[in-house]
Parts: C-alpha cells; structure tokens; sequence
C-alpha cells in the first residue's frame, strides 16, 4: 500500500481564457496523515493546487490540464466530484459564500444527506461534531446572524460531519478575529489528532506555525522551497521579510499587547480633534409598528453602539480592534452616516455636520470592495467621485497606487487587491476627510497588506484622519497611530 | 403556543389561497369565507410570535375591507377616490396570498422544505433549484442593501438624473456579486456531494399533526364552500 495519499504528477494548469499559466509542471506528493503549509504571494498558484486536489479543478473550473493528479487511489480526471465527497472536504476563505442552508443546523448535516447516508447515522455524525467543537450555542441559528468567526467553526464542522480522510483549507483565516483565529487552530489540532492529512493554503501564518510537518513555498506556479516545520518555525522576521511572507512570529507578541490591555483613553483636545458625539444605534429596536423610535442613552441595555464622546486625533490613522460582531462595523456604519437612525453628530473643523451630511464628510472603502465598483473602466470609476473631472489628477492618483496600466479595464476584470485599490483610488479622489476602512487587508499577502499600509500612513500624512477596521495585527504594527478598541459597542480603550 | 405545521400543509395553504384570491368574491357570505380565509395565517403569525407583521398585515386589510364597504360605493367619482379604489381592491384581494406567502417563507426551514418535496416524490433537480432560489432571496437581499450603501457614500443614488445609469450601477455590481457567489456556493455544495447519482437522505423526519389535518380541513371546505356559493348557489 502507498503511504502517498495525495500525488500531483508534472502538473501544468491554465484557467480557460488565460494566457499565463497557473502551474508550471509541478510534482507533489504529501502522506497521509501529514500537514503541509502552502505559502507565498497571491497568484502563485496555492488556489490552483487546493482545486487541484478536491477535484474542482477541471471538473468545475474548466482549463488546460496536464499530468495526473491521484487522491486517495482515486484519478481526480476519471472522479466524479460527488464522489470525492466523503473523501476530500474543504474550508473555503469566504463564509458568506460556502452556506447551502440558511440554519446552522442544516449546514452541519448538508454532506452526509447529500451521500445519501441513513438519516441515524447522519444525526448521530451531527451530535458528535457538535459535542467535539462545543457548537451547542449555535445550534437553530440563521447563518445571516453568525459573525465571521461562527460561519466559519459551521464550516469547519460541516466538512467535519463527511469524516474526509483529507480536509483542505483555502485561506481559513481571512475573515477572522484573533479569538476565532485560535479557535480555528484548535479544529486544526482536533484533525490533526484524528489523522486526517490537512493541505492549508494561507497568507497569515502565525497560528500555524507548530502546526505543520511540512512547508511549500510557492512562485509563479512553482514550488520553489520547501522546509520541514521545525525548521520554518525556527525563520526570524528578516527571512520571513525576505521572502515576502508575513511574519512568523511577530502577531503573537502583538495580540499580547493589544488583547490584555486595560481601560485608558487618550486625551486629545477638542480643536485637533475630529469630535464624535451622541453616537448611540440599537439593531435590537423594541417592536414598533409603522414609526422607528431614536435610542439615546437612556436605552444602554439595547444599545449596539454607546458612544456619548470620542476625540479622533486629525491627520493620524486609527486602528480599530474588538472581537467579530462586537460593533467595529457598526461603528464604522454610524461615523458614515450609513445608519440613518443614529443620532451622532461630528464636528471637524469648526463645522458640525449631522444626518446625511456626515456621508460627504467621509468615505468607506468596504470589505466587499465589489459592492463600490460601479463603472465599466477604472479611470471613470476614480472620475465618478471627483466633483471636477480631473483627468491628470486620476492618473496621479492611480500612479501612487499602482494601477495605472488598468486604467482602461473593467474593474470586474481585475483581481482583489487590484479592485481594493481602485476602490482606495475613488476614496481619495472624492476628497473625504475621514476614510474609513473595514477589514481592507483580509486575504493579502504581504507585500500587498504592507502596500495599504504604506498607503494609509500617506493618505494620514496628506491631512486626512483614516479609521481602519482590522484584525490584522501586522498592519496595526505597520501604520496605525493610535488603536481604539470596541467592545460591546462601547470604547474599551483608545491609547 | 407555537403551531408547528408541516411544509406540505403551508404548500397547500398557499395553493389554495392563491386559488382563492383569483376568484372574486360577490356575496357577503363569499367575503366571510375569504376574510376567514385571510386571518388564519394572520393567527399562524401571532402563534410564530411576529406580533408586529401581523398587527401591520391585520391593520393593513380591515383598513382596506372598511374602505371598499362603507367609504367607496359604485357611485364615487374624483381622482382621488378612483386610486383609492384601485389601491383598496389590490389589497383587499391579493393581500391573503401575500400574508400566506410571507407566513411560509418566515417560517419554513431549507432542509425541512427538502425533505417535505421529497416526500412528495419531487425530482431532485426541482428540488434543489428552489432550494436555491429560496436560499438566494435574503443573499441578494444583502448584497443589495450593500450597494445601496455604497452608492450613498458616493452621492449617486439618482445617477445624475439618467435613469439608464441608475438602473446600471445598481445592477452591475449586484450582478456581479450574485454571479461570484452563486459559483462559490456551487464550488461549495458540490465538494459536499450535492448532484450525486446517490438518493438525497434527510434528517428532518416529517409527520402530519393534527394541526395539520385540522388546516387541510379547514381550507377545503372553505374552498368548497366558495366553489358552491359562487357558482351552484
């Protein structure tokens, strides 16, 4: 018996429609039971490979294919995909998008129906993954009420639930917070112990750095290093830089730093200050029927959001941490005027500005930079948010981001760092005072999280205040200023 | 108290409520039976505890029903009074349906809805397709509000008064939204065995109550009634 469980023979793939190729004649071979890392820049080929092995690759995204790829004695060119189902699970990067069902407990036990297991034996599957993972608080949950960290432990349950002998996880931690992060790990652990062979593709690798037998790294559709994990967990943060990796160990240090800090809030006068006021929103309204009363103070049990006064320091860039799902966003929707219920009021400058005036005063680049793209080329899509349309200023701005040899694209055509930078490019463009971004490093890779942060520091140094929405420890080190922390929708600490 | 009802039983309630809304009622005994007909799922909402749609959805009907009986007469004239009319005639007959619908939609799980279609002897490809539909509607619901967002950010919530763009730049981004999810959540499903050659099990079991059996009674006769005294009476 081959103790390979998966074997990838002179691989060479490019996505139909494509010029460049994806992988370049690349040979693989992990043994059961192993975990391997893959790491490297994005567009080096990690997705490829993770598509390769759960069969989606050719049988979903279609392309040039050739040598063979072999799981578990299987010839993933002659499987049928449903087949690979009990074999191969995978733990896709975005939650959002990975849910059939719309309860939590319907997701769990999606695969095993859909193998057609019988009905016992898939409840008994489904009250041992709960009881392993401890998911007994979400169980009869709506997926559209999880946070980003819950979606993903139903993902990881759900594939859980199949008992694959390989689990594939393609970016896991993109969305998630340090706490979700550990709790990730700990599956990680938990399917380790049981012998499952685990492929992880990933950019942040500090949570996984005692976890993996063996390490890839990859370039431009090669495996062009490999280390053993002891010897990758023994990398400094110089050979990490040097290798464009995000480092090994510094996120540690940094959450230390961050997660046990107790309550203090700097003191920032009035006139250097952008001044937030009465900032106070509920999503758990009393029931009403045709009018929405305003929450103010007096309702602090309901509120989402209680923020009587904050000063944010002028021209600086202001991280804001907290736990998934305990206001940031929130936060964020509200300084934006997005909430039309909240009642705050921001005074910048010696102007007040309240309601709806707030949504000139600043400018969110979101998460989903897909929601603000609206135009057919990236050059109208800056020149949209200009009052003037500046055409020599749009190449400017384009230029200090890079993307001016997009200029005539369709911004749907361009790959995700690309599409945020347009959407950074009209944020600047429609000269807002205060830009606020939600999560704008989840999945990038290093030199592209240590490009935003460059940015962001310019865009501060330029006179604008930036408030940044982030779990991303390494772009806190890198950029931010100050650190304000959110906690059950009220300021832990701003220091 | 909650009344658990079977997928099968609300299928059937929307069935014959959409029947019903399609047939005029003439008669006061025929308005009875449809105004009956209109506050069972009015009461099934109350049970699921949505207090507030039914009161919305109750208020919104006797409203309509007061109107068109002792406001409006086959002698009013005015403009005003022709859309009030209109209004009240769309409402006091459609509204059941939507209630019903809205009833059903709120309190039918996926799974549960699988399993009833399966019991039903549905082809899966049926199955799985409204299955998706229904697991679509508050997707895209969110990824619209997401725009909408956006765009208020950028001030171009009326596309500089060309409607044309209006129509573009919301639906271009939600296009392309839906498309990228649709495929990763087809990725997603079918890694998990969904398409199989192999019968689609279920966990929910599925069993008619005497709620249910009480429900199917009750609509049918309601429906045979309606049928007699419309048109053999």
């Amino acid at each position: 018996m081959k103790s390979d469980i998966i074997e990838l023979k002179n691989i060479s793939f490019k996505y139909k429609g494509s010029d460049n190729g994806l992988l370049n004649n690349v040979s693989l071979n992990i043994k059961r039971g192993e975990t391997v890392l893959l790491c490297g820049a994005s567009g080096s080929g990690k997705t490829t490979i993770i598509r390769l092995i759960n069969g989606l690759i050719p049988h979903y995204y279609p392309g040039d294919l050739t040598g063979e790829v072999c799981v578990s004695g299987k010839i993933i060119k002659d499987t049928e995909l449903y087949e690979l189902a009990g074999t191969v699970g995978t733990v896709f990067q975005n939650p959002r998008s990975q849910f059939f069902s719309v309860d939590t407990d319907g997701e769990i036990v999606f695969g095993p129906e859909n193998i057609g297991l019988d009905p016992a034996e898939i409840k008994k599957r489904g009250e041992d993954v709960v009881r392993e993972m401890k998911l007994e608080n979400l169980l009869g949950k709506s997926i559209f009420d999880l946070s980003g960290g819950e979606k993903q432990k139903i993902a990881c349950a759900s594939v859980s639930a199949l008992l694959p002998e390989i689990i594939l996880l393609d970016e896991p931690s993109s969305n998630l917070d340090w706490n979700a992060i550990e709790e990730l790990r700990q599956s990680i652990i938990r399917w380790k112990d049981q012998g499952k062979t685990i492929v992880i593709s990933e950019h942040r690798l500090w949570y996984l750095k005692d976890l993996t037998d063996r390490v890839l790294y990859m370039e431009r559709g090669i495996i062009k290093y490999e280390w053993s994990g002891l010897e990758f967990s023994g990398f400094d943060s110089k050979k990490t830089y040097d290798l464009k990796l995000r480092p090994t160990e510094m996120e540690d240090s940094i959450i230390e730093k961050y997660r046990n800090r107790s309550n203090g809030i700097i003191d920032i006068k009035d006139d250097d200050a952008i001044v937030l006021k009465d900032f106070y929103f509920t999503y758990n309204h009393k029931p009403y029927f045709f009018i929405k009363k305003r929450v103010s103070e007096k309702d602090s049990d309901i509120l989402s959001l209680n923020i009587p006064k904050l000063n944010l320091p002028r021209g600086s860039v202001i991280g804001i941490v907290g736990r998934n799902g305990t206001g940031k966003s929130t936060f964020l929707r509200c300084v934006c005027g997005l909430e039309k219920d909240c009642t705050g009021v921001i005074e910048a400058d010696g102007n007040v500005y309240k309601g709806k005036q707030r949504l000139k005063l600043s400018y969110m680049v979101m998460q989903d930079v897909n929601h603000q793209l609206f135009t057919d080329s990236v050059e109208s899509e800056v020149l949209l948010s200009m009052e003037d349309q500046d055409k020599e200023k749009c190449e400017g701005i384009l230029k200090s981001l890079g993307i001016i040899e997009f200029k005539n694209k369709h911004p749907m055509a361009l790959s995700g760092g690309q599409k945020q930078r347009v959407a950074i490019a009209s944020a600047i463009a429609a000269k807002a005072k205060l830009l606020l971004f939600d999560e704008p490093t989840s999945g990038l890779d290093f030199l592209h999280m240590e490009k935003v942060a460059e940015l962001l520091k310019e865009l501060a140094a330029s006179g604008k205040t930036v408030l940044v929405s982030t779990h991303d420890s390494e772009l806190i080190d890198k950029c931010c200023d100050h650190v304000l922390c959110i906690e059950n929708g009220k300021v832990g600490y701003f220091v | 108290m909650r009344v658990k009802l079977d997928p099968r039983t609300k299928l059937f309630m929307i069935f014959v409520v959409s029947v019903i809304v399609m047939m005029t009622a003439t008669t006061p005994i025929l308005w009875i039976i449809r105004i009956i007909m209109t506050f069972i799922p009015i009461i099934l909402l109350i049970t699921e505890k949505k207090y507030a749609s039914a009161l919305r959805f109750c208020i919104l009907y006797i409203a309509a029903l007061l109107l068109t009986f002792f406001f409006l007469s086959e002698e009013s004239t005015g403009i005003f009074k022709a859309l009030l009319t209109g209004y009240c005639a769309i409402i006091a007959q459609f509204l059941p349906a939507i209630i019903t619908a809205w009833y059903v939609v709120r309190t039918t799980r996926i799974d549960e809805f699988m399993s009833a279609m399966q019991k039903m002897h549905m082809p899966d490809g049926i199955t799985i397709s409204l299955a998706v539909v229904m697991r679509f509607f508050p997707t895209i619901k969110e990824e619209y509000s997401h725009i909408k967002d956006a765009m208020r950010m950028r001030g171009i919530m009326l596309g500089g008064g060309n409607a044309a763009k209006m129509i573009e730049f919301r639906m271009i981004p939600l296009l392309f939204s839906c498309v990228n999810i649709g495929d990763e959540l087809s990725a997603a499903a079918i890694t998990r065995g969904l398409g199989g050659k192999v019968k689609r099990t279920s966990v929910v079991t599925l069993k008619l109550g005497a709620a249910d059996y009480l429900l199917i009674l009750v609509f049918i006769l309601a429906t045979a009634a309606f049928i007699v005294f419309k048109y053999i009476i």
